[in-house]
C-alpha cells in the first residue's frame, strides 16, 4: 500500500481539481476595465430608452437588500444583471441607447424613503451594490456594446444627498422641532437637516437671539450609509454652499446656490477642487465603464462656468483615450426654451432635454387632445417652438463634441421619472400616446423613450410613475410596444428621419371643426440624409379626420411634381400612396390622432 | 480528532474546571489501546469504540458513571495594549486563533444481560470568552450531545442530540469530511470481518447510517409572527409562520485493514439534505413570501495510513458537495439562485494530514483546498473563492513533560470580488508563524493533553487580506500583527474524542 500512496494522492487531487467548480476564481474579460472606444456615429440615429435600474428587471436576489416589493419608494430589486439579461427586449423595441440611473453609491434612506433611483450620492467612487458589483456593470455595458447597444449614464454634479445637518441650535444633534402654537404665533417646522433658505447662509440661533453661520456637522450613520461624503473635498464642508434649501426657484441665486429640496446638500460647484473632483470622479467612471454619455442632473442648479469647464475637461481627457462623441446632455426642468438653450452655448453641453416641447407640444397639443375642461393647443405652436430652438439653442457643434450643433439634437422625450406619465395625465388616452410616439419618433433631434411607456404604463407622479417593468412579463406583443418597434425600423430605416433637416410644411391655430384641425406636417430631407426623403403628416385632433389645407389650397411639399409618396408606417391611417401635382403640393387627410409618414415610393421598398 | 486524545487524561482537571470533586472513573484501559483506536483517525463512534467484547460479558447488570471533557482557554496580548486578534482569512485557518470553548460530558454507560450495552450522553458546552474575562453571566452553553445509544450483537442505535463526526485535522479544528450536528438517530455496525476473536479483526467492514434534522432559529427556516388572538380574545398570540427544518441523511461506508499495529483506513460517504417549501412573511412588508424547497447531495472519500507507533499517521479526504448541502447545516446560506434555492452550489474539498513522531522530535502537517462556487449566477460573487492552508507544526521534546513547537504556515482566498486596482479577484493571504513552548501533563506527543503553553505568534497580512477589513478597521492598514498569549488545551474520557 505504501507505493500506492503518490498515485492516489494524485489521482484525488486531479479528481477535486476536475470536479465542477474547481476551477479557480477569475473575473471574466466583460467584467475587467474595459479598452476605451467611440461607439457611436452619429447620436441623430440613435434611441434612447431610459431605464429605472431598480425597475427594469431583477437579475440577482442577492442583491435585494432593503427590497420592499410593491412600495414603490422603496427598492423593488432590479439591477444591471437584470438588464444585460434582456437585451434582447431593447433589441425587439428597437432602441439603440440605454441611459441608466446613477451608478454611484447613495445614503440608503431618507424621511422614509428610499434611494432606489440613485440620485443621492454618498461616495462617487463606488457602485450602488443594491445594482450589483463593479464588474457586474462593465458586463452590462460590454454587452450592450456587444449587440450594438450605447449606455447613457446618469450623473450628478448639483448636489450630494443627504449627508450632513446645520446645527443651527449649537447642541450638536440633527434635530427637528416645531415652534409656535399657530394662534397667538405662527408654527414653524424647523429641520436642521433641510433648513430654508437664508442669503446670509444658515444661521444658528439661541434664545437670545442669532449666533451666526450654523456650523455643519456631517452624519455617522453607517447603518443607512449616511457618512461622509467621497471623495476628497466633498468629504469637507468646504465642498458645499450651505445656504439651506430652495425655496424661490425664479430667484437666480437660490436656483444656483440653495439646497435641492429634500436636503440634498448643494455643492460648491464654483470651488476649483471641487470642480477637479468631479471632472476626475466621473471621468474615472467613463474609462472605467465605457460609457457613451452622460445624461446630467439639474444643469440648472449650477452656474455656467461649471459647465464650460467640466464640459471641455471631461472631453479633453476622454478624447485622448480614443473616447469621442461623448454625449453631454443635461437636464433643466423648465419650460422656458431660452432658459434649455443657455446650457448649449459654446464650450457646454451637447444637448438638453427638451422641457419646453414636453410642456407646450406632448402636454398642450397631444395630451391635451381629447380631455375635458383643457384647452388644446394648435400645431403652430409646435412650429414657433421650433422656431425659437434655432436661436435659442447653439447652432455651432461643441469643440470636441458629438459633431452635431445642439439645435439640431434636442433630446425629445414625452415623460420621464420626474412627471406623471402621459397615460396618465392623458386619462388612459392611447391614441394620443401612439400619435405622441409618432411624432416623438419623427421629430429632429434623438428620441428619449422612459421605460414603461411601450407597456402602457399609466402611473401618476412620482414614485407613481416609476412601476416595475417585470411584473408585464417583458411582453413584446402589446400594441404601444409594437407601435414603437415599427417607428423604430422605419426611423432605422429611412435616413431623413434621423439626419434630415426639417421643414415645416403645415401648421395650424386650428383645434375645431375646421379641415386642418390639429394637423402638423414636416419634411425631413436634406443635411446628412443624402437622398432620403419623408413628408411626416400628423393629425393631432381627436375628434376628426383632417387635411392638410385650409379651404382650396393644398400643401406645397419640397418633393418634386409627380413624386409618389407611400406612407410607411400605417396605410389605413391616411392615403397609402399620394403623388405630388405639377404645382408641387398634396392634399393629406388623416384619421384623428393618427400619422402617415410618406417618402418616395422607391425609398419605401 | 486524533483517537489517543482521550488516552491518558485524568478527572483532576474536569474537577479543576467545575470547581468540584468528581470521581475518577475513566478508564484508561479501553482508549489507551492504540490497535483498537487507531491513531488520527477518530471514527465515527461505531469504530473508534468497538464494542467490548468478553471482558463485559457478565450475566448481571454492570454500570458507570463516566466524566469527560474538552476544552480550550487561552489569553494574549497584541502587545499594543489590546488583546490577541484573529488573522486567519480562510474558513479553516490554523487553530492558534481558535476561540475559547469547553465540553463537559456526563455519560452513564450500562450492560444488560451481559449482551445490551447502553449508553446515555449529555455533554455541555461553553462557548467563550468566558465570565472571567467579560464579567458577564451566563455565558454562551449549548448542549452538543443528549443522546441514547444501544448496542445488541454487535449493532449500535442511537437516537437524540449529537455530534457526529468522523476524522479532523487538529492543526485546522476541522473535520473535513463529516460533521453532523442534529438531532436525529442512527445505525452503524460491522458488516463483514475477517473474524478473528482475540483482538481486532485484521479485515473489518463498518456501515454507519444516520437521519437528522435541524430547524436553525432563523428565517429562513423559522419564523414565529404575532396575530390577533382567536375566540375575540385580546392583543396577539405568535404562530409559527415558516417551520422547515433541513432532513440530513448520512451513510458511511469504512474498510479496516489491519496489519499489526498499523493498519489502513478508507471510507466512502455520502450526505443527503432536503429542505421543503415555506412561507414567510417579510418584516419589512408584512407581506407572505414563498420559499421554494431545496436540496443537495454531498459525496466523499478518506484514506488514512498509520503506523500505530506514537500517533503517526497520514489522512487524505476528497469531497464534493452540490446545492444545501455545500452548506454547513449549522449556517445559514448567504447567497441564492435567482429562484431563491442553492441549486447550482458547489463545493469542492481536497484535505490532508499527517502525523509524525519519532524519539525527540514530531511534526504535524496540514493542507487543503476548497473550491466554493454560489448559485447566484452573476459575474463575481464573494461567495465564489478558492482557499487553502499549508500548515506545519515541527516540535521537540525536550523532556517527557516539555517540548517546543513552531508553527509556519501559508493561507489564502482568493475571492469573487473585484480589486479594481489589479483588475483582478481579490486575493487574500497570511503568513504565519508561531512558536509554543509547552509543558504536556501527559507526557510528549503531539496528541498528548491537558496541555499548558505559551504562544507567540506572527502574521504578515497582504494587501488583499488588508482589504476584508474595513477601511476604519486597524486590520485594514497593519501589515504585520502578532501576539503572546498563554493558554491550556485538555481532552480527556469524551465520547466526541474518542
Amino acid at each position: 500500500m505504501q507505493t500506492l500512496r503518490a498515485p492516489l494522492a494524485a489521482l484525488a487531487l486531479a479528481a477535486a481539481l476536475a470536479a465542477p467548480g474547481a476551477g479557480c476564481v477569475s473575473v471574466p474579460v466583460e467584467g475587467k476595465q474595459p479598452l476605451l472606444a467611440t461607439h457611436v456615429k452619429d447620436w441623430r440615429d440613435e434611441v434612447i430608452y431610459q431605464v429605472l435600474v431598480d425597475r427594469f428587471a431583477n437579475g440577482d436576489v442577492n442583491n435585494d437588500y432593503r427590497v420592499r416589493p410593491g412600495y414603490l419608494a422603496r427598492y423593488q430589486g432590479g439591477d444591471w444583471k437584470g438588464m444585460r439579461e434582456h437585451l434582447s427586449y431593447f433589441k425587439d423595441l428597437g432602441v439603440t441607447t440605454l441611459w441608466i440611473s446613477p451608478v454611484v453609491k447613495n445614503v440608503e434612506t431618507d424621511a422614509d424613503v428610499d434611494s432606489y433611483h440613485g440620485y443621492w450620492a454618498q461616495d462617487l467612487t463606488e457602485v450602488n451594490p443594491h445594482f450589483g458589483d463593479l464588474a457586474e456593470l462593465r458586463a452590462l455595458v460590454a454587452a450592450a456594446h456587444t449587440q450594438g447597444l450605447k449606455v447613457v449614464l446618469d450623473i450628478v454634479t448639483n448636489h450630494m444627498g443627504q449627508v450632513f445637518f446645520y446645527d443651527m441650535n449649537l447642541n450638536g444633534n440633527p434635530d427637528i422641532y416645531i415652534g409656535g402654537t399657530g394662534k397667538t404665533s405662527k408654527v414653524e417646522r424647523v429641520s436642521e437637516f433641510d433648513p430654508d433658505w437664508d442669503p446670509r447662509g444658515v444661521q444658528a440661533a439661541t434664545s437670545l437671539g442669532e449666533a451666526g453661520r450654523a456650523p455643519i456637522y456631517f452624519i455617522q450613520s453607517p447603518e443607512i450609509n449616511r457618512v461622509p461624503p467621497k471623495p476628497g473635498i466633498l468629504g469637507t464642508a468646504l465642498g458645499y454652499h450651505g445656504f439651506g434649501r430652495i425655496l424661490n426657484y425664479d430667484d437666480e441665486k437660490q436656483r444656483l446656490l440653495g439646497d435641492f429640496p429634500g436636503g440634498l446638500k448643494d455643492v460648491a460647484t464654483e470651488v476649483p477642487e471641487v470642480r477637479a473632483t468631479l471632472i476626475d470622479a466621473y471621468a474615472r467612471w467613463v474609462e472605467s465603464v465605457d460609457f457613451d454619455g452622460f445624461r446630467i442632473d439639474t444643469v440648472k442648479h449650477v452656474e455656467y462656468d461649471f459647465w464650460k469647464v467640466f464640459s471641455t475637461g471631461l472631453r479633453q481627457r476622454l478624447a485622448a483615450q480614443n473616447k469621442k462623441n461623448f454625449l453631454l446632455f443635461g437636464e433643466a426642468f423648465d419650460g422656458n426654451d431660452q432658459l434649455l438653450g443657455s446650457y448649449t452655448q459654446k464650450g457646454m453641453l451637447d444637448s438638453v432635454f427638451y422641457f419646453s416641447q414636453h410642456f407646450q407640444v406632448f402636454r398642450d397639443v397631444f395630451q391635451n387632445a381629447k380631455l375635458a375642461g383643457k384647452q388644446q393647443a394648435g400645431t403652430d405652436k409646435i412650429q414657433a417652438l421650433w422656431e425659437s430652438r434655432k436661436t435659442n439653442w447653439s447652432a455651432e457643434p461643441q469643440d470636441l463634441g458629438v459633431g452635431v450643433p445642439p439645435a439640431k439634437l434636442p433630446v425629445n422625450f414625452i415623460d420621464n421619472h420626474d412627471v406623471a406619465r402621459f397615460l396618465f395625465e392623458a386619462v388612459g388616452d392611447k391614441d394620443a400616446l401612439r400619435n405622441a410616439l409618432s411624432y416623438l419618433m419623427t421629430v429632429e433631434g434623438i428620441p428619449c423613450i422612459y421605460y414603461g411607456t411601450e407597456q402602457d404604463f399609466a402611473g401618476g407622479n412620482d414614485p407613481a410613475n416609476r412601476e416595475v417593468l417585470w411584473d408585464t412579463g417583458f411582453s413584446t406583443r402589446g400594441d404601444t410596444f409594437r407601435h414603437i418597434a415599427k417607428l423604430a425600423r422605419l426611423r432605422a430605416k429611412h435616413a431623413a428621419l434621423r439626419r434630415g433637416d426639417t421643414t415645416v410644411r403645415y401648421a395650424t391655430p386650428h383645434v375645431g371643426a375646421e379641415d386642418d384641425a390639429g394637423i402638423l406636417a414636416f419634411e425631413r430631407a436634406g443635411s446628412d440624409a443624402g437622398a432620403s426623403y419623408a413628408l411626416v403628416v400628423l393629425n393631432t385632433n381627436a375628434k376628426k379626420a383632417s387635411t392638410t389645407a385650409d379651404g382650396a389650397k393644398p400643401m406645397a411639399v419640397g418633393a418634386k411634381p409627380g413624386t409618389v409618396l407611400v406612407d410607411v408606417l400605417d396605410p389605413a391611417s391616411g392615403p397609402a400612396t399620394v403623388t405630388v401635382d405639377p404645382q408641387g403640393a398634396v392634399r393629406v387627410t388623416v384619421q384623428p390622432q393618427r400619422a402617415v409618414i410618406l417618402v418616395p415610393q422607391d425609398q419605401a421598398k | 480528532m486524533n483517537a489517543t486524545r482521550g488516552s491518558s487524561p485524568r478527572l483532576y482537571t474536569a474537577a479543576l474546571l467545575l470547581g468540584a470533586v468528581v470521581p475518577s472513573v475513566a478508564r484508561a484501559d479501553e482508549a489507551a489501546d492504540p490497535a483498537k483506536t487507531p491513531p488520527a483517525t477518530a471514527t465515527p463512534p461505531a469504530t473508534a469504540t468497538p464494542p467490548p467484547r468478553a471482558a463485559d460479558a457478565a450475566s448481571t447488570p454492570t454500570g458507570r458513571f463516566e466524566v469527560g471533557s474538552y476544552g480550550r482557554v487561552h489569553i494574549a496580548s497584541d502587545l499594543r495594549g489590546g488583546t490577541g486578534r484573529k488573522a486567519n482569512v480562510v474558513a479553516h485557518g490554523t487553530r492558534i486563533d481558535e476561540d475559547d470553548y469547553a465540553e463537559l460530558e456526563l455519560r452513564r454507560e450500562d450492560t444488560f444481560r451481559g449482551e445490551v450495552k447502553s449508553r446515555v450522553v449529555a455533554t455541555l458546552a461553553l462557548f467563550g470568552p468566558f465570565f472571567h474575562f467579560t464579567g458577564k453571566v451566563p455565558d454562551q452553553l449549548a448542549v452538543r450531545n443528549l443522546y441514547a445509544q444501544g448496542t445488541y450483537k454487535g449493532v449500535s442505535v442511537w437516537a437524540g442530540a449529537r455530534m457526529y463526526r468522523g476524522d479532523d485535522i487538529y492543526l485546522l479544528n476541522w473535520w473535513p469530511l463529516d460533521n453532523q450536528n442534529t438531532i436525529g438517530g442512527g445505525a452503524f455496525g460491522t458488516l463483514t470481518d475477517s473474524g478473528e476473536r482475540d483482538g481486532p479483526p485484521r479485515y473489518e467492514t463498518v456501515l454507519a447510517v444516520h437521519v437528522g434534522q435541524q430547524r436553525l432559529d432563523n428565517p429562513f427556516q423559522f419564523q414565529k409572527t404575532p396575530v390577533v388572538a382567536p375566540s375575540n380574545g385580546f392583543g396577539t398570540v405568535d404562530v409559527v409562520k415558516l417551520d422547515r427544518p433541513r432532513m440530513v441523511e448520512t451513510l458511511k461506508l469504512t474498510q479496516h485493514i489491519r496489519d499489526g499495529r498499523g493498519g489502513f483506513k478508507a471510507a466512502l460517504y455520502g450526505e443527503a439534505h432536503q429542505l421543503a417549501a415555506g412561507v414567510y412573511r417579510d418584516t419589512l412588508t408584512n407581506q407572505d413570501r414563498g420559499l421554494p424547497d431545496d436540496q443537495g447531495f454531498l459525496f466523499g472519500s478518506q484514506l488514512t495510513y498509520y503506523t500505530g507507533e506514537r500517533d503517526t499517521y497520514a489522512s487524505l479526504w476528497l469531497r464534493h458537495a452540490r446545492g444545501l448541502a455545500a452548506y454547513d447545516p449549522l449556517a445559514v446560506p448567504q447567497t441564492f439562485a435567482n429562484d431563491r434555492t442553492t441549486s447550482g452550489t458547489t463545493e469542492t474539498t481536497i484535505a490532508f494530514a499527517t502525523n509524525f513522531e519519532r524519539e525527540s522530535f514530531g511534526v504535524l502537517g496540514a493542507a487543503y483546498l476548497r473550491f466554493f462556487r454560489d448559485g447566484s449566477g452573476s459575474v463575481l460573487s464573494p461567495q465564489k473563492y478558492d482557499e487553502g492552508t499549508a500548515v506545519v507544526r515541527p516540535q521537540l521534546y525536550f523532556h517527557e513533560h516539555f517540548g517546543l513547537a513552531a508553527e509556519a504556515s501559508y493561507q489564502a482566498r482568493r475571492l469573487g470580488v473585484l480589486d479594481k486596482a489589479a483588475d483582478a479577484p481579490v486575493t487574500a493571504s497570511v503568513i504565519r508563524g508561531a512558536v509554543i513552548p509547552y509543558f504536556s501533563l501527559t507526557g510528549k506527543g503531539s496528541f498528548k493533553r491537558p496541555q499548558i503553553y505559551a504562544i507567540y505568534a506572527l502574521a504578515s497580512r497582504d494587501a488583499g487580506a488588508r482589504s476584508l477589513y474595513a477601511a476604519e478597521d486597524v486590520f485594514s492598514t497593519r501589515k504585520l500583527e502578532h501576539y503572546a498569549g498563554l493558554g491550556a488545551e485538555w481532552w480527556f474520557n469524551s465520547s466526541s474524542y474518542p
